[in-house]
């Protein structure tokens, strides 16, 4: 062996580390997620072809809408109430798709990644902030293309693109927490592109002649859903709804996290 | 001298529900020394190696390790996402070393530098092993568990596979290697066969035998 290395070595337990955990995980994990490149042909191919497809299947019926914090029903553009649906839908699907396909195929090399000494709170922290960076960017597409089909008053525009950032965390916790539960790919598929079509468009009173009963409040989209609507359409600003929608993504984030830090810890570490 | 070990395992039980795989295994690997278990397929190796790891808990019997521990599974643990230069990154961040020093010499010298800038889902099979080795090597252990360590190995990489090895004995690591084949026996200081859960070590007679 070399003498080089022998030093190197021996002066290893000395030495400042040459890379600190969190930004080296942070930008891994973020990486590992922009790799996707189905999840970038979706955004960039199914946002805009979807919100074309809803707005042509609905035309511009009028629907009524209720708003169950004030108990207000809202007389609205059938068109434009689905598109916010179409982009919470997307939303939900590429987000819970791209963060399910992420952690489930590195859970194998994250447990050894903490086996080698990671510590798991680093790891967890890392990927928790990238999830929360594609999913506002995410949503932020989504709610930029929405401008090509509706051009909504400039509050209601943003209280859609926060509808659709807090939906994006909501479902790519869903996808944290399947990616460390099923045990197959197509489980974990099914559960977010069925999830989130019937989650979001049992909301919208077209396709669902029940969209206004208060079974749907137990939904995750329902918080989301009521706080776009009713800044777009009835100039008020539902915050309690918005924090319903962030409870759920927290509630998921939880239980995915306690997951993950369950099936990545391992008895002694190889240091 | 001779009752120094770095790895020690007394009676290591464990079982699959009624399948008991390991019956009392017992195995003492001193510095230096490089030791190959045996055994057929399904006779319990890679669990063996899993629990002197301290991967997988045995039902019964006791580990106990002297050092920094070094385990590289046999099928590749890898990040198909992220280059072989980021892997580097990954596990020195992991294991808080100094710097690459060590991880580019490995690289260096199982041949596979101008991967270095590829993803490990670009990688070929014996290159995506040369990896798995070199993040289980890159912290110099003390003590090397090594489950086939050399499959898909072509046969120049294999010949400097075993340049490493004796470097390593050199500097008196000790290397447990899982085999189903023994090619060369001389390699190796002790052949402990893995047969109804139980190790019975062949000790061969010196430590001269075992360059190539």
């Amino acid at each position: 062996m070399p003498a080089d290395l022998a030093s190197s070595t021996a002066a290893a337990s000395a030495a400042p580390p040459a890379f600190r955990q969190f930004p080296v995980a942070w930008r891994f994990a973020l990486r590992n997620q922009g790799r996707n490149r189905l999840a970038w042909l979706l955004l960039v191919a199914f946002v805009p072809a979807w919100y074309l497809l809803m707005l042509a299947i609905t035309g511009h019926t009028p629907l009524t809408f209720r708003l169950f914090a004030t108990g207000r029903t809202l007389t609205v553009d059938g068109g434009h109430l689905t598109l916010i649906s179409a982009g919470l839908n997307s939303v939900t699907m590429i987000v819970g798709f791209a963060v399910f396909a992420a952690i489930r195929r590195t859970l194998a090399f994250d447990r050894r990644l903490v086996f080698a000494g990671y510590r798991q709170a680093t790891l967890i922290a890392a990927k928790t902030s990238a999830i929360a960076v594609i999913a506002a960017a995410v949503a932020a597409f989504t709610a930029l293309v929405l401008l090509a089909f509706w051009r909504p008053s400039l509050p209601g525009w943003l209280a859609i693109s926060a509808a659709f950032a807090v939906i994006a965390l909501g479902y790519g916790a869903f996808g944290l927490f399947l990616g460390v539960l099923v045990r197959n790919d197509l489980e974990g598929f099914f559960l977010i592109i069925m999830g989130g079509l019937m989650d979001t468009f049992l909301q919208n009173p077209l396709g669902n002649p029940l969209a206004n009963k208060p079974v749907l409040e137990w939904f995750p989209s329902f918080g989301p859903t009521q706080f776009a609507v009713g800044a777009s359409f009835g100039h008020i600003t539902l915050w309690g709804h918005l924090a319903l929608g962030l409870a759920w993504a927290a509630a998921f984030a939880a239980a995915g996290l306690v997951l993950f830090w369950i099936r990545t810890r391992t008895r002694v570490h190889a240091g | 001298m001779m009752t120094e070990t770095v790895l020690e395992a007394r009676q290591v039980r464990k079982a699959y529900r009624r399948h008991q795989v390991l019956r009392g295994a017992d195995l003492a690997v001193r510095p230096g020394q490089l030791v190959a278990v045996v055994g057929e397929n399904g006779a319990g190796k890679s669990t063996l190696l899993k629990i002197l790891a301290g991967l997988l808990a045995a039902d019964g019997g006791e580990v106990r390790l002297g050092g920094t521990l070094g385990y590289c599974p046999q099928d590749p643990v890898l990040n198909d996402n992220l280059t072989v230069a980021q892997h580097l990154r990954y596990f020195a961040a992991a294991r808080r070393l100094p710097g690459l020093d060590r991880a580019e010499e490995l690289v260096r010298r199982l041949g596979y530098e101008q991967a270095r800038d590829q993803t490990a889902g670009e990688l070929s099979g014996g290159t995506r092993q040369k990896l798995n080795l070199t993040l289980a090597l890159a912290h110099d252990p003390g003590v090397l568990l090594l489950d086939e360590p050399y499959q898909g190995f072509d046969w120049e990489t294999y010949l400097r596979f075993w340049d490493l090895v004796a470097d390593l004995r050199a500097r008196r690591r000790a290397i447990v290697i899982i085999t189903h084949l023994v090619f060369e026996q001389d390699r190796f200081d002790v052949l402990a066969d893995l047969a109804d859960g139980r190790l019975a070590p062949r000790e061969r007679s010196g430590r001269d035998r075992h360059a190539r």
